[in-house]
């Protein structure tokens, strides 16, 4: 998969119930081991990259938009931090990363955190040699979805409605006008 | 659609001088852009700059002049503020003299105002006007200045990305220069070699191709065997030699016995590490030699910063792009606070106080009686603490923090004190001010304008965005308007910085062409020596000849000694200090800047693995650690970044000189911060 467009995680805000299953496989998969048994036992402790907020009477996961024009790579110094065009990803390159955190104050979405014990940072890598990231696979309402997963369904969902409206249903203006697709 | 208008100043922290654009709305700082297009920083920004704008509207920020009383601190009119202090410094000038009293100025201040204060300092009538590069690189000045004629950077930052080979000797720019490591990258990705001298396994020796882990304080003995290799091997560019310097035999005959088996003891570096290190170094065809603290906090400062300009000069690697000699310097303006004479024995230009026609000078063109000017040098820093309450009864400090930054801080406590009358100016009630009569608000950056020098000896201009909170005032109209009250106004004309920098002009020929009018036009800045209006400035020092008499570089010899305290078996552990990418000096700004604090909030000390084995440490136990002079709290962190035998504490907290040795350089009068003989003790329970 690598070089190719690496679809980004969409999240569906509304969906969220905040049972933290995504924190807890993304700290699996970011774990020397990649098995939770083992993981839980780690020293240090594997990282997380994403993050369940508890935000206006609401959990929200958070996670690294891969932003286009990103803050975080406008102002690292080195480049550890750089958008890849192919992937369209933010990636972070360890070995010129200098620990200077400059990232970590940049970030507007909090994202990006200093890794523990050692200078470096921590951040979402979209999950290197998984299709399927490894939050998205684990969340239960599917409230993370790839981008294109979530367009194909809004896509067959709003079909549906067409239809059913030429069978003689509600009128299709109506529908979209109550934002239930 | 926002209304914000992007005002291009120059970041308030350390020397690299990256440009910060503040987003002005409605007469407030709302926001920061990154300034892709500036040719320092191309919109790169490193933490401590992100937080700048969390000083600007910190709510500790002083915003009256206030007045110590038996009844606590009064808030006082700046007309009584200025008042008060004119009359205590005529009184003591009057009872003591002049040189009672004594003032440090800042290299946080823009060059106007380092140029006033020392012009206020010698009008009153004293040489007593220095500050804090004494404790950074003075050892620089009195290192270089007798060799190559400047104690400056030769070249400029930028050009590190076209060397071949980076020579790190006790400087960790990745931490401390964190948006001038882009050019040491981008020197590595073409395949340049990378050597690191340092105790300790920086960030910027993350990346070396060899890392030399020296024991602190012994960096002359490693640069002394590097030379001896040089010459045993004939590495050394003798056409460059005979052309361009002077006293090569001296030098010569002083490493025959240097050798590196002989430094591999000293130093614990393996020779064949130091034979590497001084063919890789030589034998590039463009070469940089950086050095920071490590070199010169030393009582061998001057000696090891000439050791390091021998190791270039020999070599042939000054004066050209791409290869020079790099004194980085810590503050965003301490190489303009030099050049503007804010040092006790050089006037402005480096024009020594001992030369009678730079005296003669200077007394016509400030319009002194002939011998107005004092023919000795006056107090250094470190000297004038000592001196406090006893010769000193008068201090001004202006945006210094001599509690914290001073070596062994109970004793410089007790002898500011001991002081008939100190007054700080100060944007925040520091450690120093806490102990003054009175303190005076001063503006910030963004507050004020004027111009800057950075490392490069790049002069930039920094205009001001926004007004200082409630009555802060900048220095520049503080010292002004003290002139004018102490009856010096004929002396004190100006009605902006832009005067003041006239002044300097006519004063400092370097400066000569860098006027107002040309600098907020260059988006680069100007790089002095830029003697008249058409000169491009000069990026690359001693191209053709040296700034010395006859234009040739000297050549010193190099002696070893040991540090003065060594550990034993009473102090087993040597501890050094230096700085973390998240706080800046003092820690006056970054521990009060929330997210830089919450991000390190803890005095640390490093320590090797085996050495914390030894103690029965764990990571982030609670440990006393004692020296000689007294014994401070910290968090251990067990790393293996450390040798063994070696500890590390940054010393941005107010904890850490209290502990360290109050021994200095005889020539440049640098305390010897990097190392002392400590001891470790458990403590109990986690934290602090």
């Amino acid at each position: 998969m690598e070089g190719t467009v690496r679809e980004r995680v969409m999240v569906r805000l509304e969906r969220c119930v905040g049972c933290r299953s995504c924190e807890m496989a993304c700290r699996v998969a970011h774990s020397r081991s990649g098995i939770l048994r083992d993981a839980v036992c780690e020293e240090p402790r594997p990282l997380r990259r994403i993050f369940v907020e508890q935000a206006a009477d609401s959990p929200a996961p958070f996670l690294c938009r891969h932003c286009e024009d990103a803050p975080c790579v406008r102002c690292c110094p080195t480049g550890a931090l750089a958008f890849d065009e192919e992937s369209r990803l933010v990636v972070y390159g360890v070995e010129r990363c200098i620990g200077c955190h400059a990232c970590v104050m940049a970030c507007p979405f909090g994202v990006i955190q200093p890794g523990r014990g050692d200078g470096y940072v921590v951040k979402c890598d979209r999950c290197v040699g998984r299709e399927e990231p490894a939050c998205v696979e684990a969340c239960p309402t599917k409230a993370l979805v790839l981008e294109s997963r979530f367009l194909s369904e809004r896509r067959r969902r709003t079909a549906i409605q067409f239809v059913q409206a030429a069978r003689g249903g509600p009128r299709v203006e109506d529908m979209l006008a109550s934002g239930s697709p | 659609m926002s209304t914000a208008i992007p005002v291009r100043t120059v970041c308030p922290y350390c020397a690299v001088g990256c440009h910060l654009d503040l987003l002005v709305e409605n007469g407030r700082v709302k926001g920061l852009e990154y300034a892709v297009d500036s040719p320092v920083n191309a919109g790169r920004l490193c933490a401590k700059g992100h937080a700048a704008l969390e000083i600007l509207y910190h709510p500790d920020r002083l915003q009256h002049p206030i007045q110590r009383s038996p009844s606590g601190w009064k808030p006082v009119s700046w007309d009584h503020a200025l008042e008060t202090a004119a009359e205590k410094i005529r009184n003591i000038v009057t009872a003591y003299g002049p040189n009672a009293l004594a003032f440090l100025s800042t290299a946080k201040g823009t060059n106007e105002e380092n140029y006033l204060v020392q012009k206020l300092a010698r009008v009153v009538g004293t040489h007593n006007v220095d500050h804090c590069a004494r404790l950074c690189h003075a050892s620089t000045l009195t290192g270089l200045g007798p060799m190559l004629g400047l104690g400056a950077a030769t070249n400029p930052l930028s050009d590190l990305s076209q060397s071949h080979c980076l020579f790190f000797v006790g400087s960790n720019p990745a931490e401390n220069h964190p948006v001038a490591f882009r050019w040491v990258q981008e020197a590595k990705d073409r395949g340049a070699r990378i050597l690191v001298a340092d105790p300790r396994r920086t960030p910027t020796a993350w990346i070396a191709d060899l890392h030399l882990p020296l024991r602190p304080g012994t960096d002359l003995a490693l640069l002394a065997a590097m030379l001896h290799v040089i010459f045993q091997e004939r590495l050394q560019d003798d056409a460059f030699i005979a052309r361009r310097t002077r006293g090569v035999e001296a030098l010569r005959a002083s490493v025959k016995h240097t050798d590196p088996t002989w430094a591999a003891r000293l130093t614990g570096v393996p020779a064949r590490d130091i034979v590497r290190a001084a063919r890789m170094y030589a034998t590039a065809p463009r070469a940089s030699l950086i050095y920071c603290m490590g070199v010169t906090q030393h009582v061998v400062g001057t000696e090891t910063v000439r050791a390091c300009a021998d190791l270039a000069l020999v070599t042939g690697h000054v004066g050209s792009l791409g290869s020079g000699l790099f004194p980085v310097r810590g503050q965003d303006n301490v190489q303009g606070a030099c050049d503007m004479g804010a040092l006790s024995g050089l006037l402005p230009g480096y024009r020594p106080v001992t030369d009678r026609e730079a005296r003669a000078f200077f007394e016509s063109a400030w319009g002194l009686p002939p011998g107005a000017l004092g023919a000795a040098p006056g107090l250094t820093v470190t000297e004038m603490e000592q001196a406090a309450g006893r010769t000193v009864r008068g201090l001004i400090a202006i945006g210094e923090n001599p509690v914290v930054t001073s070596p062994e801080s109970r004793k410089t406590r007790e002898s500011l004190q001991r002081l008939d009358f100190l007054v700080v100016v100060d944007l925040f009630m520091t450690e120093t001010a806490e102990l003054a009569h009175l303190v005076l608000p001063a503006a910030a950056w963004a507050e004020k304008s004027g111009s800057r020098t950075n490392t490069d000896r790049r002069v930039q201009w920094s205009p001001k965005a926004v007004d200082p909170p409630g009555e802060a005032r900048p220095d520049w109209k503080i010292v002004i308007d003290l002139a004018h009250r102490l009856g010096l106004g004929q002396f004190f004309p100006y009605g902006s910085p832009e005067d003041v920098l006239e002044e300097i002009r006519r004063i400092v020929p370097a400066y000569g062409g860098i006027s107002a009018g040309r600098l907020s036009q260059a988006a680069e800045g100007i790089a002095w020596p830029c003697p008249d209006e058409t000169h491009p400035g000069t990026p690359v020092l001693y191209e053709n000849h040296f700034a010395t008499e006859d234009g040739l570089a000297r050549l010193y010899p190099i002696e070893f000694r040991e540090p003065p305290e060594m550990p034993d078996a009473d102090f087993p552990y040597c501890l050094t200090t230096g700085r973390v990418s998240l706080h800046y000096n003092s820690g006056a700004m970054t521990r009060r800047s929330p997210s830089l604090f919450s991000r390190s909030p803890h005095l640390f000390v490093e320590i090797h693995p085996d050495d914390a084995a030894r103690e029965g440490l764990r990571h982030r136990d609670r440990v006393r650690l004692i020296t000689r002079r007294g014994s401070i709290e910290a968090q251990a962190h067990v790393t293996g970044s450390v040798c063994p035998g070696v500890l590390f504490a940054p010393f941005h907290f107010p904890q850490t000189n209290a502990i360290t040795q109050n021994m200095l350089d005889p020539s440049a009068k640098i305390p010897e911060f990097k190392t002392a003989a400590c001891r470790l003790e458990k403590m109990e329970g986690k934290g602090p």
